[in-house]
């Protein structure tokens, strides 16, 4: 899959920013990712950890430094399943597309804020990899 | 049981009230104080932000010179990655843990002289002590905590937290281990009819402050919630099983240590 990544600002889910900003700085200053912006990228998945503190989830992607693997960093378990994950959603050579947070330092990398696998939409405050809503199994926990 | 099914079910409500009676606990309970049983999460004001319990000291605090000094000197140990407790699976500690950081619920568990708190993120658990019975001031183990004595005065918990250890990781509210924290437990409903748990805290503390801190939280029910499984420390020992299974694996004497799984996940990273 070549992989894609374009960067929109989201003026429209100010509410899902105050959400994602709040939670990611549950664990983490929110000042290492730059929540007042969304990347989608796509790519396959190398590993997929929902734990705690924090999911990881290695993806390779292919990009202008070729094909390599980068490490995302998500929610905890259970925000992951509040938010409409379950057992095996996610499998080792899957497709997905994520939209992340970057990182302010341009490294690689950034927070997980959706993602799409298997036709399936999981969404932290309501935001997709599409920037549309998530769908209602990937709505977020009322 | 035989004997239940043929009963009335008249009969079967009168037998299950006088078993409710029977259990002194339950009965003060139910009918003395208003009972904070129930899962919890943060009352949400339309279009509002919501508050997290981290990101650094609140603006406003009345900080003594001593206090600035220490709030500085915590400052400088936070690290490129802003680090705090949660971050490394340590307890939030009182008063942080009621400022819900990261948004999760609070499981309140009310006997007649035992309020039990247990916030999702590392099973973090309160005991607030409401009866006659209590450890004694010599046997109080400082904690991150602390030790919650509590009476009702009307439908109002009234709790005093003492007996906390240094808590300058308190993110908005630092505090030294001098400090006490009184604190209040109320119902009331929101203009909608919603059930709202009102928290208060009152932070008393000659060390940082020179005038007691106030904080105040709003709790609504989770509804058809549960608390879900939160803890990050197993998963260093599932990590150390790794390598010594590895070790096995290759012939050698299964010794790895702790110190072994953090060089191994500086290694990835």
């Amino acid at each position: 899959m070549s992989t894609f990544v374009k960067t929109w600002l989201v003026a429209a889910s100010i509410p899902a920013l105050a959400l994602g900003a709040s939670l990611a700085s549950a664990h983490h200053s929110a000042a290492q990712f730059d929540f007042s912006k969304r990347i989608t990228v796509e790519g396959t998945v190398e590993r997929f950890e929902v734990k705690n503190p924090h999911a990881v989830a290695v993806i390779a992607v292919k990009d202008a430094k070729g094909a390599h693997n980068v490490e995302y960093e998500g929610h905890s378990a259970s925000h992951f399943y509040r938010a409409g994950y379950t057992r095996d959603m996610v499998h080792v050579g899957d497709k997905i597309a994520i939209l992340i947070a970057p990182r302010r330092d341009g490294a690689d990398g950034g927070f997980i804020q959706a993602f799409t696998v298997n036709g399936k939409t999981v969404g932290f405050g309501g935001l997709s990899p599409t920037g549309k809503a998530a769908d209602g199994t990937g709505a977020p926990a009322k | 049981m035989v004997i239940l099914q043929n009963m009335s079910a008249a009969s079967k409500i009168v037998m299950a009230a006088t078993a409710i009676l029977a259990s002194g606990a339950v009965a003060a309970a139910a009918s003395t104080h208003p009972d904070f049983t129930g899962l919890w999460k943060a009352y949400v004001v339309a279009g509002a932000q919501r508050a997290s319990g981290f990101g650094g000291p609140r603006a406003d605090l009345p900080l003594t010179e001593e206090g600035k000094r220490r709030v500085e000197e915590y400052k400088k140990l936070l690290g490129p990655e802003q680090a705090n407790p949660g971050a490394y699976c340590v307890d939030y500690g009182t008063p942080t843990v009621m400022e819900m950081p990261g948004g999760y619920p609070l499981e309140f568990i009310q006997k007649a002289d035992q309020l039990t708190i247990i916030y999702e993120v590392e099973n973090e658990t309160r005991r607030i002590y409401t009866g006659s019975r209590q450890l004694p001031v010599e046997k109080r183990i400082p904690s991150r905590g602390g030790y919650s004595q509590g009476h009702w005065e009307g439908d109002t918990l009234v709790v005093k937290t003492t007996d906390l250890l240094d808590g300058r990781d308190q993110g908005a509210h630092p505090h030294s281990d001098q400090a006490t924290i009184d604190e209040r437990f109320w119902l009331s409903k929101d203009k909608a009819g919603k059930s709202v748990l009102n928290y208060e805290a009152s932070i008393t503390d000659p060390v940082y402050y020179t005038a007691p801190v106030k904080i105040q939280r709003k709790y609504e029910p989770l509804q058809d919630g549960f608390i879900l499984p939160y803890r990050c420390p197993d998963d260093f020992w599932y990590s150390l099983l790794d390598l010594r299974t590895e070790q096995l694996k290759a012939g050698k004497p299964a010794n790895a240590r702790m110190s072994d799984v953090y060089k191994a996940r500086e290694a990835k990273e």
